[in-house]
């Protein structure tokens, strides 16, 4: 008799315990800071495979709207980029939670690039330097075509001339505008030299 | 005759016991690690000690540089490593000895965040650490025009754009009075840049000049530094023909 008291007793204690555990409703806000790269909407951050959490562009922090328990293990993964976005990085992700551990978490997101490579008619002679920014490129005569730097997604460009070719003048036309999310054919820039 | 043998060596011993213990106070080297170091001109100093940090290497790759000050100060001596100031003649006009083109600023964010100031003792280890990085000079000018809405300039990638409003009269109408003392972007020493119209306001097409070569582009060069930037920039704005 006294015996079955007790195991009902560790029966209770046991139950109570994982529903103190098991709940995912404990007191500890999982949330992290948001270094770079998040430009565009579309990114969603999933705890534990669940959970899910939509990040506006422009965020610089995040945080779950269930809150977890100490010891509990958490576990943030990206279940969607943004279409801009080639990776994103998170430290300190996946751990067991504590004050300490939920106050660690960063992530870092790179922004795709695309090759900027432009066009230029009649350049015969030498001496052309093109810029894009802090980007200079000394321009061979004879060639079509042009790599500039590879410019992010969504992010602007500038061709212009920093130096004119000996005895020629070139023009830029359309040198100015956004880079799409294409690599080839993605910009309409020419040079033009007579 | 014994004893006064005996009480001599006693005395030399008890001499040469001193000088072991006292004569070598605790000294602490003062050690510095300065990085992002791109040119030569570096004096740090502390304790009427200069440390200068010589760089003469390509400024495309800064160095991180160690180095010890010529003497370490003794236990609880105050130090306060900092760049070299010098007072010209006239009294006034204050030269600090950075890298050319640079400005330096203690570290910090750990683990390289360490006080510059501090009590020989205090620490384990003396240890400065400074980053240097490459100063930038603005591009600055005028709009001229400008009635539409939607202008925004460009300097290459990487950099935020600017976007230019018209000025309003009272009726809130565009007057298209100057738009003066316009900071356009930040340029950092030595490299480029080239303005252009990323987008051009409604109704209106904007040209750009000025920059070193007149039509928006140069370097951001010896002359442009001393200058204290690129000041010549004129976007002029014309109403397109209908």
């Amino acid at each position: 008799m006294k015996s079955s008291i007790l195991r009902a007793g560790v029966a209770l204690a046991c139950a109570l315990g994982l529903a103190a555990c098991g709940g995912g409703s404990g007191d500890l806000l999982l949330q992290g800071t948001i270094y770079s790269g998040v430009t565009k909407a579309g990114l969603i951050l999933t705890n534990n495979g669940g959970d899910d959490l939509v990040i506006p562009a422009g965020a610089t922090s995040f945080q779950f709207s269930r809150a977890v328990s100490t010891d509990d293990e958490f576990n943030i993964e990206v279940k969607q980029y943004p279409s801009n976005v080639k990776t994103c990085t998170i430290i300190n992700g996946k751990a067991r939670a504590n004050y300490y551990t939920i106050a660690q978490v960063s992530m870092s997101c790179e922004i795709k690039t695309h090759p900027l490579v432009i066009k230029i008619n009649g350049l015969s002679t030498n001496g052309l330097v093109v810029v894009n920014g802090t980007d200079r490129k000394e321009v061979q005569p004879n060639l079509p075509t042009l790599a500039m730097n590879p410019v992010y997604e969504d992010g602007a460009y500038g061709v212009t001339i920093l130096t004119q070719p000996t005895g020629q003048t070139c023009t830029v036309s359309n040198g100015s505008a956004t880079m799409g999310s294409t690599d080839e054919n993605n910009n309409n820039v020419v040079v033009n030299c007579v | 005759m014994k004893f006064s043998f005996a009480r001599g060596a006693l005395a030399l011993m008890a001499t040469l016991t001193l000088a072991s213990c006292g004569g070598g106070k605790a000294t602490f080297p003062i050690n510095v690690s300065v990085t992002g170091v791109s040119y030569d001109g570096l004096v740090l100093t502390t304790n009427g000690q200069d440390l200068p940090i010589h760089y003469t290497g390509d400024p495309k790759t800064p160095a991180t540089i160690n180095a010890v000050f010529p003497n370490g100060i003794e236990y609880g001596e105050i130090y306060t490593v900092v760049p070299k100031t010098t007072t010209a003649s006239d009294g006034k006009t204050v030269t600090v000895s950075y890298p050319q083109h640079q400005t330096c600023s203690p570290a910090t964010g750990y683990p390289i965040g360490l006080p510059i100031t501090g009590t020989a003792g205090q620490l384990s280890k003396i240890q400065i650490n400074y980053v240097c990085s490459i100063n930038a000079y603005p591009l600055t000018g005028k709009v001229t025009g400008l009635r539409g809405t939607g202008l925004t300039l460009a300097n290459g990638s990487g950099v935020a754009t600017v976007s230019v409003s018209p000025a309003l009269g009272t009726d809130n109408q565009p007057t298209g009075a100057d738009i003066t003392g316009l900071t356009l972007f930040s340029v950092t020493f030595a490299t480029t840049y080239g303005v252009t119209v990323l987008t051009q306001p409604t109704g209106q097409t904007c040209t750009i000049s000025g920059g070193a070569n007149g039509t928006g582009a140069g370097t951001m060069d010896q002359a442009a530094e001393t200058a204290g930037g690129v000041s010549n920039f004129v976007i002029s704005c014309v109403n397109n023909p209908t």
